[in-house]
């Protein structure tokens, strides 16, 4: 199976977010921002100041790279706003000749909706060789348009986004030949994991990093659901030669194995390593714990535009380790690899107000896309050996990388 | 393990830590809340700290109190003479302390860091007057880079007349220079840990600091007993920074923790660095009473080159990997 392709500077760049709206045409069923508004839109005033905080503290920001991201919301509602605060970027990178000139990305994640307007183009046609854009797309028709639906509908008329998406597709991989998707699975969506993922794939886009929702959403009986229709994705996978040219998250040879509580306890979030920044002008250790992303926590402010970070809110989040918030049976689980989690979330559903109590909520789903994926390598490299490929497969393999929010 | 239960006799009960009671209006426990906690206290086999309000408690009160042994926390003030085993006493008392002619058991001194830094010689001449002095700087989060300083130069003084009263052969104690001296391990303020508190309402707190922030932040109550949720937090294998730090005499003052950073198992900056520049001065002192010959359970405290074991991050990461 080829690599996914990795992000950009991966573990060397900074990461800032800007929430630069509430807002999106879409009312996904398995948004985790419960929060969505058309009013919190931020201001270029407040993304200035942003930039200027951010660019002003050099030495608190060392890292030799820097993502600037772009989210909502749906980001490309706000394209003149983010045109000028790009345009604003690149001028003060270029006068403080700062350590991130010509070091930056800008990343966006968007629903593909308004990808097409003569705007959103213009703009990456200005910016295209410092751009990331990942369009969602969900997988067939029938699976994207039961979650990924217009705002507004009622249970009765409900619209689906699919058709709308699509048409852009191959505009983008033109564009960004080398890109990939990101695919949500919750519980109603695993009858179509099998068939969105190979759909995905024959449109064009080799790269699916997929992933289980971290919410407790699951009922009995769906992981072993989820476990026979991966072991029908793996046998289409390999027995149609799809694993040739492209790469699905779900199959992974570094997934799946124990863990040692001393040599392999790093975080697997980045929260707190990020920084976001709403339309207040608020910072945040990630976009999860902005309050619209909250369903039962108060929001976790770590400063502002004005003030700054306050760095103690910061130290929980940069000392916390993967035991010292898993439970007794993850730090025991023999196929702890790859099993990951959200901070956001973690926070979202623990007993008391703390980040340092991992949710176990997709334990049964991990583990039965481990069997699935401990089913596929085995497969795969037995037909491997009976063609005489091994060999040259092991030479040229490239391990792929779990998916990580 | 829990060991110890604190009772708070009385809303207004004096602060003898860090926090600050908020609480002006009486409200006494009930005679029958209080005989339910020293039962709870008897069964769970805790050694109970009754802390004190200003005034005289009611007829009663005190034969329940002496029926289990028990250490009594008391206000500095004309009610309670040669009653405390522990005065609690504030920048306004020194004066009155230094004027009684005789010796204190056990002292706690809550002062701001201003008035410390300022009044060092008040509180070097506080040292003759009690076994053991218990400094608690009230306003630790308001530290910056100057007070530091500041606070270092102050604890060498202290330091230099502990060390001459050593010599006269007066082991005075003093929380946040002579501690570090005695310990091979950490010895924290345990909160939700080796002790819980009751407040007059007859619900249990992880210390009286969350009651008087938030009461509905309880731990249970005395009719459906304990129940604290993520009690791992408070212990400390699960405090990424503490586990890793030396300064086992800090306070790791859990409520400031969870006022400053969030999270009840990761202090602040300030903490750290302030129990840093006390670890580093008991290690001067320790060398010093080293060499003129007085024992401790370790005679040396190692050198290190940070104020702040957060900083040391990378360090203690890697040595895991």
């Amino acid at each position: 199976m080829k690599e996914l392709s990795r992000q950009w500077k991966e573990g060397a760049a900074k990461n800032i977010t800007f929430i630069v709206t509430k807002d999106c045409q879409l009312a996904c069923k398995y948004c985790y921002l419960v929060g969505k508004n058309s009013r919190e839109r931020m201001s270029y005033e407040v993304a200035k100041e942003a930039v200027d905080y951010v660019l002003n503290h050099e030495k608190d920001f060392p890292e030799k790279s820097v993502i600037w991201d772009f989210i909502g919301g749906e980001p490309f509602l706000e394209i003149d706003l983010i045109d000028r605060i790009v345009d604003y970027i690149k001028t003060e990178l270029y006068m403080r000749n700062h350590h991130w000139f010509d070091s930056y990305m800008f990343s966006f994640s968007t629903n593909g909706l308004n990808y097409h307007t003569e705007k959103v183009q213009k703009f990456i046609e200005k910016n295209k060789s410092h751009l990331s854009i990942g369009i969602t797309i969900d997988g067939t028709k029938q699976k994207h348009d039961l979650n990924r639906i217009y705002k507004g509908g009622n249970s009765s008329k409900e619209r689906g986004s699919y058709d709308d998406v699509v048409q852009n597709i191959p505009l983008w991989l033109r564009q960004f030949p080398n890109v990939g998707t990101k695919v949500t699975i919750s519980s109603s969506d695993i009858p179509y994991i099998k068939d969105s993922v190979i759909h995905l794939f024959s449109l064009g886009i080799h790269n699916v990093s997929i992933n289980c929702v971290f919410e407790d959403v699951w009922k009995e009986g769906d992981d072993k659901l989820f476990e026979s229709l991966l072991l029908e994705l793996a046998d289409i996978i390999i027995d149609d030669g799809w694993y040739e040219e492209n790469a699905c998250s779900f199959f992974s040879e570094m997934i799946g194995k124990p863990l040692d509580s001393k040599k392999n306890n790093q975080n697997w979030c980045g929260a707190g390593m990020m920084l976001a920044i709403d339309a207040a002008g608020n910072f945040y250790p990630c976009t999860r714990f902005a309050a619209y992303s909250l369903r039962s926590k108060k929001p976790i402010i770590i400063g502002n535009v004005r003030d700054g970070i306050n760095k103690n809110l910061l130290r929980p989040f940069l000392s916390l380790d993967r035991t010292t918030q898993s439970p007794q049976k993850c730090i025991d689980c023999e196929v702890a690899s790859g099993c990951a989690w959200c901070q956001g979330e973690n926070y979202d559903a623990a007993r008391t107000n703390t980040i340092y109590e991992r949710s176990t909520a997709i334990c049964l789903m991990h583990k039965a896309r481990v069997r699935a994926n401990n089913y596929y390598w085995n497969k795969l490299y037995r037909k491997l050996e009976l063609e005489g490929m091994r060999e040259e497969f092991e030479k040229n393999k490239r391990e792929s990388r779990p998916f990580i929010c | 393990m829990l060991q110890y239960l604190i009772i708070l006799l009385d809303d207004t009960a004096t602060s003898f830590c860090h926090y600050l009671n908020p609480s002006k209006k009486r409200n006494l426990i009930p005679q029958e809340t209080l005989k339910q906690g020293i039962r709870f206290a008897m069964m769970e086999n805790l050694t109970i700290q009754f802390v004190y309000p200003e005034y005289k408690l009611p007829k009663g009160y005190e034969k329940i109190i002496d029926s289990i042994d028990h250490t009594k926390i008391m206000p500095f003030c004309a009610e309670y003479d040669h009653e405390a085993d522990v005065y609690v006493a504030d920048e306004n008392n020194i004066v009155e302390i230094l004027n009684v002619n005789r010796c204190f058991s056990t002292i706690v001194l809550r002062v701001s860091q201003y008035f410390l830094l300022n009044n060092i010689e008040s509180i070097r001449h506080l040292i003759h007057k009690t076994d053991r002095l218990n400094i608690s700087i009230v306003d630790i989060d308001s530290f910056n880079e100057e007070d530091f300083n500041q606070y270092s130069s102050a604890l060498q003084i202290l330091s230099q007349e502990l060390q001459s009263q050593y010599k006269s052969g007066k082991t005075r104690q003093l929380n946040i220079l002579t501690d570090r001296l005695f310990l091979t391990k950490m010895n924290n303020c345990g909160a939700g840990d080796t002790v819980v508190t009751l407040a007059p309402n007859g619900k249990f707190y992880t210390c009286p600091a969350f009651y008087y922030e938030d009461e509905a932040d309880n731990l249970g109550n005395l009719e459906q007993g304990l129940n604290i949720k993520n009690a791992q937090l408070y212990k400390i294998d699960f405090a990424p920074i503490c586990r890793h730090c030396d300064a086992w005499h800090c306070n790791r003052c859990i409520w400031l923790n969870k006022k400053t950073t969030l999270e009840v198992n990761t202090p602040s900056r300030e903490q750290c660095t302030v129990s840093h520049i006390e670890r580093n001065a008991s290690k001067d002192l320790l060398e010093r009473l080293c060499e003129q010959g007085f024992k401790f359970p370790n005679n040396s405290i190692s050198e290190i080159y940070y104020l702040d074991p957060f900083e040391n991050k990378e360090l203690w990461q890697q040595e895991n990997l």
